[in-house]
């Protein structure tokens, strides 16, 4: 251990390797001090090791029915979150609900921040026309409530996870776009920049090995802030049966599915309901958190 | 023929619909491998001029060559295989996220040089700095080593001709010290031809052969080292400047 | 009589890879007197400055054997004991106008904002107040520089500004953190000549914390040298030339001078010494 720690603070790095672990590293040390984001930090790795260790965890089939056990409340033996009104385990189907909710987070951000990157990074780069078109593009796409865009397009394309996750994507790249646009008119004009301008390098070269990178950290914290939006949208379109359908465990859908006990068998929304706003939480105080380690203002000389 | 002619260059900046003409009318030689000094407080277009050669700046008038021939616009890599920046700040100048490897590795890159290891470890020692900085970040260093990397990246692709930006003015004294000892051994050693900016007098006395006087964008009065030394300037604002420098003088 | 006193000042800052010491043991006392504190980035001038206001954020922390400003203890001052003193008795002014004054509002208006709240002015009093300080740091037309954004005004009338905005309270303690640094040689002049009469004529103690050795003996009564966060040398301005220490000699020598050799100039050797 004192070896590695040693290994990773060497003033003096011997490899690219070397040098970007140290740094890794003491970004992890400054994050470590932070005890809010730890807490969104373990949030977010419980969502993910629920999701793969769903099918250890999960004491009963979140699909297969039991009509005998239906609407059973809460701290039931078996069933501690109670059943729902086919008298499937609540329980069980949050855990396999986390997967899809996973499943939609990863195809969002894979989709959406690098898209808006690209869109933000060329307009402020160029400027002048390209940017005016992108930015108009940009703002038009913004001025549609983004939920109501979303259903328009579900509704063009059908229902199910995979158009979701598309209608998510596509109306929510201009925040990053904007984010990307913004850091690059400050990054634009830096002497490094115009240094690195000045040896012959070519307009690709600078927005992917110069630009990009310093825009990167603002995109990466409003994704992770984001986060929580991604999950509500995909919930929201769950709730209105447009996204992922029955009888999956989408967190969502199972609030919508419970909205019709809710004064009565109060749990059968409310559990789904707890998971969404502790993962929306968790991964709220993850994105805080990281601001402070990777935004370059703070960061400082 | 010498090797820089600027000849009536005008530079003029439009912001908000209103002209500001940074550089009026300057004109000026420079011979192979003589170093030549821009001086005048802030404002007074000397920054300007480094940047029109580069094509940074919009020029309006004028002409610039080099070798006899005008500059192609935009520059292009032959440009930058003749003529390299350092600027004011290594504090800004350097990325933030890059290697001082790949800071380096950079130019050769573009350029399609290979060798990069060996010309890195090379440029590290010939600028003074040891090798085992080559994977540090520039917040590793200091203000005096980043300029030192900054030198060695302009250096990199062999150039004739090297502009400074005010090179050591953001520097504490002892590190300027080092830093000029270091740029008069590169030009001794490579035969480089510099123009520098500056607005302290005894830098620029102490660097160059002949210096240029700019207030406001024009050219006010045009020094030989030995004129400046002995006061013999005969415009009055060049005399006012080489009198709020007194403190800068031999016995002071 | 003694203004300020400091004895065994130390500033700390705890980082991820352990503390760093900025300010490692500083004694002087200051009476109404010129006092330049001298060094590079780094050898913990302007925490020095910054430690006497307490105006040094986590993670930073100040510790003193005592810190006694006209007999009051500032060590144990409570925030609003210190946020009466700022300003009022001991003013600061920084390196940067443009950093310093407020970008959206008017220099008249934050001029009286102080005199307005704090002394609690009419308008039309305090107006006049904003007036004479700015016609005391030699401002022609006051009237027009009252109307003006702070990016409207020049370097050198920007930091006269901030110097007539420190200077409306009447403090004791100027301490001025590189208050030239950003202008050009010949405004310099100016704004070191303004403040050299007004700590004349009102009698104010003043800590002028700079890099520039020559400026710094020039203006001041008596010159600390600090290297790594010490004081490695205390010497009236007029002996500076016969420094003693190493380092100060080294710092004065190897600034290239007007008709000098154009030789290599003579670098400073760095001794570990100096340091302990």
């Amino acid at each position: 251990m004192t070896t590695l720690n040693a290994w990773l603070l060497d003033p003096n790095p011997k490899s690219r390797l070397q040098s970007r672990a140290g740094q890794t590293w003491l970004s992890w040390l400054r994050f470590r001090r932070n005890p809010l984001a730890m807490i969104g930090l373990g949030i977010s790795v419980a969502l993910i090791l629920m999701s793969i260790f769903a099918p250890l965890l999960a004491p009963y089939d979140p699909i297969a029915q039991s009509l005998p056990d239906r609407l059973l409340p809460p701290l039931t033996p078996g069933h501690w979150m109670g059943t729902d009104d086919f008298g499937r385990d609540i329980y069980s189907r949050i855990l396999y609900g986390s997967r899809i909710t996973l499943d939609i987070v990863l195809l969002v951000i894979l989709t959406a921040p690098v898209v808006g990157l690209i869109i933000g990074t060329v307009a402020g780069y160029f400027g002048g026309w390209v940017d005016a078109v992108l930015m108009r593009i940009t703002d038009i796409f913004l001025a549609f409530p983004k939920l109501i865009l979303a259903l328009a397009l579900v509704a063009v394309l059908g229902p199910g996870m995979v158009n979701a996750v598309l209608a998510i994507a596509v109306t929510s790249w201009p925040p990053y776009a904007r984010v990307a646009r913004a850091e690059t008119l400050t990054v634009r004009n830096s002497d490094y920049i115009a240094a690195t301008r000045l040896q012959g390098a070519s307009s690709l070269r600078l927005i992917w090995g110069h630009v990009m990178p310093m825009c990167l950290p603002s995109v990466i914290i409003r994704v992770t802030l984001y986060m929580a939006g991604v999950i509500l949208t995909a919930a929201g379109l769950g709730f209105l049966g447009l996204g992922v359908q029955p009888p999956l465990p989408e967190w969502g859908l199972m609030i919508s599915a419970g909205r019709k006990f809710l004064f009565e068998q109060w749990w059968v929304a409310t559990m789904p309901g707890l998971a969404i706003f502790v993962v929306s939480l968790g991964f709220n105080l993850l994105g805080d958190g990281l601001r402070d380690v990777l935004d370059p203002r703070s960061a400082g000389k | 023929m010498a090797l820089i002619e600027i000849e009536n260059l005008s530079v003029t900046f439009t912001t908000a619909g209103r002209k500001v003409r940074a550089v009026q009318d300057v004109s000026f030689k420079v011979e192979a491998q003589q170093s030549f000094g821009l001086v005048g407080e802030s404002g007074s277009g000397k920054s300007t001029i480094l940047r029109a050669i580069c094509g940074m700046a919009p020029i309006t008038g004028g002409q610039i060559r080099i070798d006899g021939k005008p500059l192609p616009t935009p520059r292009g890599r032959a440009f930058a295989a003749q003529v390299q920046m350092v600027f004011q700040d290594p504090y800004a100048s350097l990325h933030p996220r890059h290697t001082v490897d790949r800071v380096l590795s950079e130019p050769l890159a573009i350029h399609g040089q290979g060798g990069s290891d060996a010309k890195i470890e090379q440029a590290l020692i010939d600028v003074g700095l040891p090798p085992a900085f080559r994977f540090r970040y520039p917040h590793q260093l200091s203000g005096g080593q980043r300029q030192r990397v900054a030198i060695a990246r302009a250096l990199m692709l062999q150039p004739q001709i090297l502009l400074l930006d005010e090179p050591t003015s953001a520097l504490d004294a002892s590190v300027q010290a080092e830093t000029l000892n270091l740029l008069s051994r590169l030009r001794a050693e490579r035969g480089l031809t510099f123009v520098m900016v500056s607005h302290d007098l005894a830098v620029i006395d102490h660097m160059c052969d002949r210096v240029l006087v700019m207030q406001n964008g024009q050219a006010v009065e045009e020094l030989s080292r030995e004129a400046l030394a002995s006061a013999a300037m005969t415009t009055p604002y060049a005399r006012a400047l080489f009198a709020a420098s007194a403190d800068r003088m031999l016995e002071g | 009589m003694t203004l300020l006193s400091v004895k065994n000042l130390r500033v700390t800052f705890d980082t991820e890879t352990g503390p760093v010491q900025a300010v490692r043991g500083v004694s002087f006392d200051l009476g109404r007197e010129r006092l330049g504190i001298v060094g590079e980035s780094g050898s913990g001038k302007t925490m020095t400055g910054r430690a006497v206001l307490r105006l040094i954020r986590a993670p930073g922390r100040i510790e003193a054997d005592a810190m006694t400003f006209e007999g009051q203890d500032l060590m144990a001052a409570s925030e609003p004991d210190l946020r009466a003193l700022r300003g009022r008795r001991i003013a600061m002014v920084m390196q940067d106008p443009k950093f310093s004054l407020n970008p959206v509002m008017k220099v008249g208006a934050q001029l009286m904002e102080g005199l307005r709240q704090r002394d609690h002015a009419t308008r039309a009093e305090a107006r006049a107040k904003a007036i004479a300080a700015l016609e005391a740091v030699q401002i022609r037309d006051p009237e027009r520089v009252m109307e003006a954004y702070p990016h409207e005004l020049s370097g050198g009338m920007g930091q006269r500004v901030m110097i007539a905005m420190m200077l409306i309270p009447d403090p004791d303690l100027l301490i001025a953190d590189e208050p030239t640094s950003a202008l050009d040689v010949t405004v310099q002049a100016e704004v070191l000549n303004i403040l050299d009469d007004l700590v004349k004529t009102r009698g104010m103690g003043l800590i002028f914390i700079s890099h520039d050795l020559r400026l710094v003996a020039r203006f001041c009564d008596r010159v600390l040298v600090m290297y790594k966060g010490k004081i490695v040398e205390e010497l009236a301005a007029k002996d500076l030339l016969q420094a003693k220490h190493p380092y100060t000699q080294g710092l004065l020598n190897c600034l290239p001078r007007i008709g000098g050799s154009r030789g290599a100039l003579p670098a400073l050797d760095r001794n570990a010494d100096w340091a302990r």
